[in-house]
């Protein structure tokens, strides 16, 4: 059940390619709209995250002694083609898949860590302090964030009895919202989504007042933008993922702007209310409390299915 | 007093469906309070020279000069790139000569002849301007 | 990168904060020895913003050198002109009248709001609740604009004049006074309630950087940091001046001494504030505004000047020689006492409490910098020798 759009269209323009970018940096810019809102202020116009962008993209690269100069230069483009990859199993946009095969719900969250596993390896890779603090921030969060979050998915997996995403999509369009039967995995997946993208408040990774910007400090020019935009599409996937799974499926365009839009719109209010964690608060809050979260959802899941 | 969470949740629902306070300037003017303090506007027809604004000034942004000190002719020049608009003018002329304005405060420039203001009787200006250029061609020649 | 080897041969990072840091606002460089995430040593190095305006004023008339002293800090610029007219009236003895002596007070207790909430929308800033700081910040601009009508200007006001003050308070905004204090109140009264509530902010404030009391009269600190930790020092309270002695404020003093602490106390102090504004102006007494006849060259002799800050205490020494340019002004500013509190609580607290820390004792680095020559011989006192100094020197005044 794949679309029928060309492969290198597929891959390059639409759905995934640019089509993506562009959707994260759309993103993006709701995202920071909507904080400015809820903030009293004005927030951006709509071609600020394009402009920084291509500001970036136009500046001197530096790159700092110490570290392994090929590492430096490829891991951005390694971490960027990866989030993209990842698209490809998914429904972007309410259409079909590009790729989808049996058991891709796995390889699509591999890429997903893989991205952030890059940007560790990029901080831990100059002699600087503040990259390598912010590179084992990054890493101690991704150990405590992605596996509530991948068990978290794979609580509607169970249902709809496999592990490959377009038929778990089809299911969730012609069920009840797991949102409604399932609002505890709900709730693990929608932090663990904030924590795996590093929003506020779970951006001790990237605390600009206490470590500058964790470890992409020593980026600037071509390989900043790049992380940039693969943080933007990671984000654009994640929601298109808990969408997929918790709020009903997507089955066309406009459901699927209505959806994702609905869901950026509570993250944004998360992202506002709060102030940030420490990084040992986050970790001792989530490694404890949605762990047992997702398990207690499991055991009622079991429950379930002994009883019906 | 029980620990809550999202404590500001109010706020930020209030301001989402009100207009941010943002002020689009320079798009839109912005309300300034009474009694700003911008430029130096002087009147040369109370001056009597005594010359304590120009001792008082702690930027040295004033100078009085002198035309005719019998018939009380006084010129004003005025450096506005040198003044820190504190106003210990207004207070040291004992004649009222000096005032503050309120209302003209964007001062920004790109050419420098701007920030060179001379107040005075308009002759008086005039003579000052031309003893300064008779001065400048003697140098140039 | 700089590392050290400590005297059991194990080697620690040394993390370099500043001079260009997003924690610090202006530049100061602190050097944190961290052991994995927490930090056992701590050093600190001032001096970057060093302007050299104590040696710039023996060079101005006493009218000029007043606008140069109230540059020293754009926060806290009023305070620092406050304190050099009272030492300057002192040396020439002149009387103020009470008019203006109230509404000095009262231009420095809009000053202690503004600071106050400045240094509030910092604060959250540096947990990461930019929510916090962006609304701070914004109800900030009630007080700035009613210092605007008053003076003219929302920074470096120059009210004060040798001898008295230079702008009134009509009518008109004395209305607008207590309107936008009492929309202030409301609003701080919110933000006391999202202090002392909040989980997040709770976890990031509370049991951090926590000093007792006998420690922080050992290291000397003052202002709402001392306050924050029970120890009872304000001038306000101490040496009225101004019109304190005609209109008292209450010391706000805390117990638990960390972070939280202080911001309960300047948040309660804000509402003090609010309490005395609309006391002295609702009872504002008529009179002069200025002295008429000050003299241009001040009679020989040298005075102390000391005020509290929205920091804490400062403390002017000036000095004449009978002619129209001071001798000397020495200005001991209220962060510079503070810094050895930061020093010493560092240790033992994670790398993430540091910007926490840092922002907790509201530090102004501008203000702090002064360069010190020594000159002869270098005598070492000891605590009580300067004590015994001091005594005399006031039994001789």
């Amino acid at each position: 059940m794949n679309n029928s759009i060309p492969v290198i269209i597929a891959m390059l323009i639409f759905p995934g390619g640019l089509s993506l970018l562009s959707g994260g940096l759309f993103f993006e810019w709701i995202d920071r709209k909507l904080v400015a809102r809820f903030q009293n202020r004005q927030g951006p116009p709509w071609y600020q995250p394009l402009a920084d962008t291509i500001k970036s993209f136009s500046k001197e690269e530096i790159i700092p002694e110490g570290g392994n100069n090929f590492l430096f230069i490829a891991l951005p483009i390694v971490g960027l083609a990866t989030a993209l990859t990842s698209g490809l199993y998914i429904p972007l946009f309410g259409i079909l898949p590009s790729y989808s095969f049996e058991g891709d719900l796995i390889v699509v969250l591999y890429f997903l860590s893989v991205m952030t596993l890059s940007l560790g390896m990029a901080g831990a890779n100059t002699k600087d302090h503040f990259s390598l603090i912010g590179a084992t921030r990054t890493l101690t969060q991704l150990f405590a964030y992605e596996a509530p979050f991948m068990l978290a998915l794979l609580g509607p997996a169970i249902f709809a009895n496999s592990w490959q995403v377009s038929t778990i999509n089809q299911y969730t369009l012609s069920h009840t919202w797991f949102v409604f039967t399932q609002p505890i995995g709900f709730i693990v997946a929608l932090i663990g989504l904030m924590g795996k993208v590093e929003l506020p408040p779970f951006d001790a990774p990237e605390a600009e007042t206490e470590i500058v910007a964790g470890a992409l400090t020593e980026y600037s020019g071509r390989g900043l933008a790049l992380f940039h935009l693969g943080k933007d599409a990671e984000l654009f996937i994640g929601l298109t993922l808990v969408v997929t799974f918790y709020l009903g499926g997507l089955s066309n365009p406009l459901q699927f702007i209505l959806k994702t839009l609905g869901l950026l719109l509570i993250i944004t209010s998360l992202q506002s209310l709060f102030a940030r964690l420490r990084i040992d608060q986050t970790v001792g809050l989530w490694w404890r409390i949605g762990a047992l979260l997702v398990l207690f959802q499991f055991v009622l899941i079991a429950a379930f299915h002994l009883i019906f | 007093m029980s620990n809550k969470h999202g404590t500001m949740f109010n706020d930020i629902i209030k301001a989402f469906f009100h207009k941010p306070v943002t002020v689009n300037y320079p798009a839109e003017s912005c309300e300034i309070p009474i009694h700003t303090r911008g430029k130096v506007i002087y009147t040369a027809d109370t001056c009597t020279g005594c010359r304590l604004c120009v001792r008082d000034c702690p930027a040295n942004a004033i100078d009085i000069l002198i035309i005719d000190r019998k018939e009380k002719r006084f010129v004003m020049d005025y450096q506005l790139g040198n003044c820190i608009f504190c106003g210990q003018c207004v207070e040291s002329c004992r004649f009222d000569c000096i005032e503050l304005s309120d209302t003209a405060w964007e001062l920004a420039s790109t050419n420098q002849d701007d920030f060179n203001i001379l107040y005075g009787r308009k002759e008086d200006v005039q003579k000052v301007l031309d003893s300064r250029s008779n001065a400048s061609n003697i140098d140039a020649e | 990168m700089a590392e050290v080897i400590d005297e059991n041969n194990q080697s620690h990072f040394i993390v370099p904060i500043g001079p260009q840091h997003p924690a610090l606002k202006e530049p100061g460089h602190f050097e944190f020895t961290i052991d994995g995430e927490f930090i056992i040593g701590a050093s600190a190095r001032l001096g970057y913003v060093h302007r050299g305006i104590e040696k710039g004023v023996e060079n101005m008339s006493w009218t000029q050198a007043l606008y140069m002293i109230e540059r020293i800090c754009g926060i806290c610029s009023h305070i620092h002109s406050l304190a050099y007219c009272q030492g300057v009236e002192k040396l020439a003895e002149i009387e103020i009248a009470p008019r203006a002596r109230a509404i000095r007070t009262i231009l420095a207790e809009f000053e202690r709001i503004h600071s106050h909430m400045l240094w509030w929308g910092v604060a959250a800033h540096e947990c990461g609740f930019d929510t916090l700081f962006m609304y701070t910040w914004r109800d900030r601009e009630i007080v700035m604009d009613l210092l605007e009508s008053v003076s003219g200007n929302r920074i470096n006001y120059s009210v004060n004049v040798i001898g008295g003050v230079k702008y009134d308070f009509t009518p008109e905004i004395i209305k607008k006074t207590l309107e936008g204090i009492s929309k202030l109140e409301e609003r701080t009264k919110h933000y006391l309630d999202i202090i002392t509530t909040d989980r997040t902010l709770l976890g990031r404030t509370k049991g951090v950087g926590t000093m007792t009391a006998a420690e922080a009269q050992r290291l000397g600190a003052v202002g709402p940091t001392a306050r924050a930790s029970n120890v009872v020092r304000d001038v306000r309270v101490d040496a009225p001046y101004a019109a304190y002695t005609d209109y008292p404020v209450n010391i706000i003093t805390e117990t638990a001494g960390d972070i939280e602490a202080r911001f309960i106390v300047r948040i309660k102090e804000l509402l003090e504030s609010y309490r005395l504004i609309r006391e002295i102006v609702n009872n504002l007494p008529g009179g002069e505004l200025k002295t008429k006849r000050v003299p241009r060259k001040m009679p020989a002799g040298n005075v102390i000047s000391r005020v509290e800050a929205p920091r804490g205490e400062l403390f002017y020494y000036i000095e004449s020689n009978g002619s129209e340019k001071p001798e000397r002004i020495k200005v001991r500013t209220p962060t510079l006492p503070n810094w050895a509190a930061v020093i010493n609580m560092a240790p033992g607290h994670r790398l993430a409490d540091v910007p926490m820390l840092l922002v907790g004792i509201d530090p102004c680095f501008s203000c702090n910098d002064r360069s010190i020559c020594f000159t002869g011989s270098q005598d070492v006192w000891t605590w009580d020798k300067l004590r015994e100094y001091g005594i005399d020197y006031y039994n001789e005044q």
